[in-house]
């Protein structure tokens, strides 16, 4: 497994796309999570109307709501590119049937894949620890532009915001990389995670989310209880009865977990299983 | 003393989900140290055949062993190098870093590199990218990646495809050299000079079924021999021929008798066609070239219900 994860580290390390996913990623939470939004807040349009006022929603952009206000940028745009980025990892093998080059070398088919995971298990490790210091950096630096005070969250909050965040992002990773097995196609494996995370969870989730039973069927979907993990990481300024979740973070958190290894498990087996076909 | 074997397969078969029966009953045997060549026309089942071998397709029945263990198995793959169907790498990175990849994974030291390009002569080319490749270097590259874990057995689908006249003649002698260091080498190839001047051995596959197997010589004796006549006047000697040895055997083109019979009845032909006063201005063995044969061979056998052969995009040739 070693061996394979030290040939998927020199891979990803010199895979352009990852880096440009991770730029975007960056760029994406950094300008609209804090800087266009510290902008708007600031100098709020005539026509601003808010029960709350700017000057008070300005301060989601300061270190005491990092880590909600991280949150909030990556339950979407984050989910999508961890989608992206596990879904590249495996289905670009079949497409360049590279993965039939592997798999005659010496380590067996599931050493190929724990390797993988491994890799971006690490991956993931990483953006998480990046996206939440750029986070930091960014608020104090806006908070210091500002003028203004604000305390960072408790080191044990810290930790548990960015176990969490890790535990999203990875869910979503290996959802994209069973895609990308079960599919053999970066544009199917992609364009179904997006569709699944943008259409599936989100709009489906919005719209009948009041309809007798539909309720029951969303607790158990990965979005949702990602979403309750995040309510337990609330804004400053504002209590956690707005949008309350529909499971607990407890339960948000196991099922999370149970999701991974359920993904990591199907992905294994299809892999392990199914034939390696060309072009 | 029973020659060990390199490969061999009992009764290998797979049929796709589709249904597509690619290969049937494959009964394969390659001695060690010999270079064994896979001949078949398109869609005979050769790559569905290499890609059991090296462990990517699993069998629908029967069994393999190679390099003396299961295919697919970690044993197995260490000891042997492959390259199936196409050399398939990663186009953002270079060859040399490809060949990293490669030897990461099959736990190679990365000193090996340099003597597998220098093998395929890839060293000037090593460092640009795998995408700006031409078909031959993409090829070599290929080769080399199946050098790099220095195998007992190497199996090689299509070596010389996409390489120019001189790229052929060099992947020719790395064969013979390889040969020559005692490795087994299993290359599948539809290009009969190219198998005539490399291997030792063939196994002929067609429609999934190995219609035939052994040396060249035992191949192009398979076909039988022809005695070719040319004599004055032909019609009489036609007509001679034709009473001893039935009508199906005897054939005529461009003013040659050819006759489907064995060497010692040349002279018993001659002796009677001189007594009955035909001018015989020439008699000879005609031995059938493997092209010959390989065309009987595959024409008699029964078509394969797909010319892929894979039934799951598998591209199976």
């Amino acid at each position: 497994m070693i061996a394979s994860y030290r040939a998927e580290l020199l891979k990803s390390r010199k895979r352009w796309a990852n880096w440009i996913l991770f730029g975007i990623l960056v760029v994406l939470l950094l300008a609209f999570g804090y800087v266009l939004s510290y902008v708007i807040l600031t100098h709020p349009p005539r026509n601003f109307q808010s029960r709350i006022p700017a000057s008070v929603l300005k301060r989601e952009t300061f270190p005491e709501n990092l880590l909600p206000n991280v949150f909030s940028s990556m339950t979407s745009l984050g989910a999508a590119i961890m989608i992206i980025m596990g879904g590249l990892s495996t289905a670009s093998e079949y497409g360049w049937l590279t993965v039939q080059t592997i798999l005659v070398q010496k380590p067996g088919r599931t050493s190929v894949l724990l390797g993988k995971l491994l890799n971006l298990a690490i991956t993931t490790l990483l953006i998480t620890i990046a996206v939440l210091a750029a986070a930091a950096v960014t608020s104090y630096i806006l908070v210091s532009i500002d003028g203004s005070t604000s305390s960072w969250p408790s080191t044990t909050t810290l930790l548990k915001g960015f176990g969490a965040l890790w535990l999203q992002l990875a869910v979503w990773t290996v959802f994209g990389m069973f895609l990308g097995i079960a599919f053999r196609s970066t544009a199917a494996a992609i364009g179904g995670g997006l569709t699944y995370l943008f259409v599936g969870e989100a709009l489906v989730a919005q719209l009948l989310r009041d309809v007798s039973g539909v309720k029951e069927i969303l607790k158990f979907l990965p979005g949702v209880n990602a979403s309750a993990v995040n309510a337990s990481f609330p804004l400053s300024y504002r209590g956690s009865e707005a949008g309350a979740p529909l499971v607990s973070a407890g339960r948000g958190v196991i099922t999370l977990v149970v999701y991974l290894v359920i993904f990591t498990l199907l992905g294994l087996l299809i892999f392990q299983r199914r034939d390696v076909t060309g072009a | 003393m029973a020659q060990t074997l390199a490969v061999e397969t009992h009764g290998l078969t797979k049929r796709y989900r589709t249904g597509v029966l690619a290969v049937s009953d494959l009964n394969l045997s390659v001695r060690t140290g010999e270079v064994y060549g896979f001949l078949g026309p398109n869609g005979a089942g050769k790559t569905t055949t290499l890609r059991m071998l090296s462990g990517l397709l699993h069998p629908t029945s029967g069994t393999a062993v190679v390099a003396g263990a299961s295919p697919g198995s970690p044993l197995s793959l260490t000891r042997m190098g492959a390259m199936v169907e196409t050399p398939a790498f990663y186009p953002y990175l270079s060859g040399l870093d490809n060949l990293r990849v490669v030897a990461r994974y099959g736990g190679v030291p990365a000193s090996r590199i340099d003597p597998a390009l220098e093998q395929v002569d890839m060293e000037d080319r090593a460092r640009h990218k795998f995408k700006t490749y031409s078909t031959g270097m993409k090829q070599r590259l290929g080769v080399a990646a199946a050098l790099l874990k220095d195998p007992q057995l190497l199996i090689l689908d299509e070596p010389t495809s996409g390489l120019d006249p001189q790229g052929t003649v060099e992947m020719r002698e790395l064969i013979k050299e390889l040969r020559r260091d005692g490795r087994t080498v299993l290359l599948s190839s539809h290009l009969l000079n190219e198998v005539e001047l490399t291997c030792d051995r063939v196994g002929v596959i067609t429609a999934g079924r190995l219609v035939a197997e052994g040396t060249i010589e035992e191949m192009r004796s398979r076909g039988g021999h022809a005695l070719l006549i040319r004599a004055t006047p032909l019609d009489q000697a036609r007509r001679l021929v034709e009473a001893v040895f039935s009508r199906d055997r005897v054939s005529e083109q461009d003013g040659v008798l050819s006759l489907q019979v064995d060497r010692s009845q040349a002279a018993s032909i001659n002796r009677r066609l001189v007594a009955d006063g035909v001018d015989v201005s020439e008699l000879r063995m005609s031995e059938q070239s493997l092209e010959d044969v390989f065309l009987q061979l595959t024409e008699k056998a029964p078509s394969t219900p797909s010319p892929s052969g894979g039934g799951q995009g598998g591209g199976a040739s």
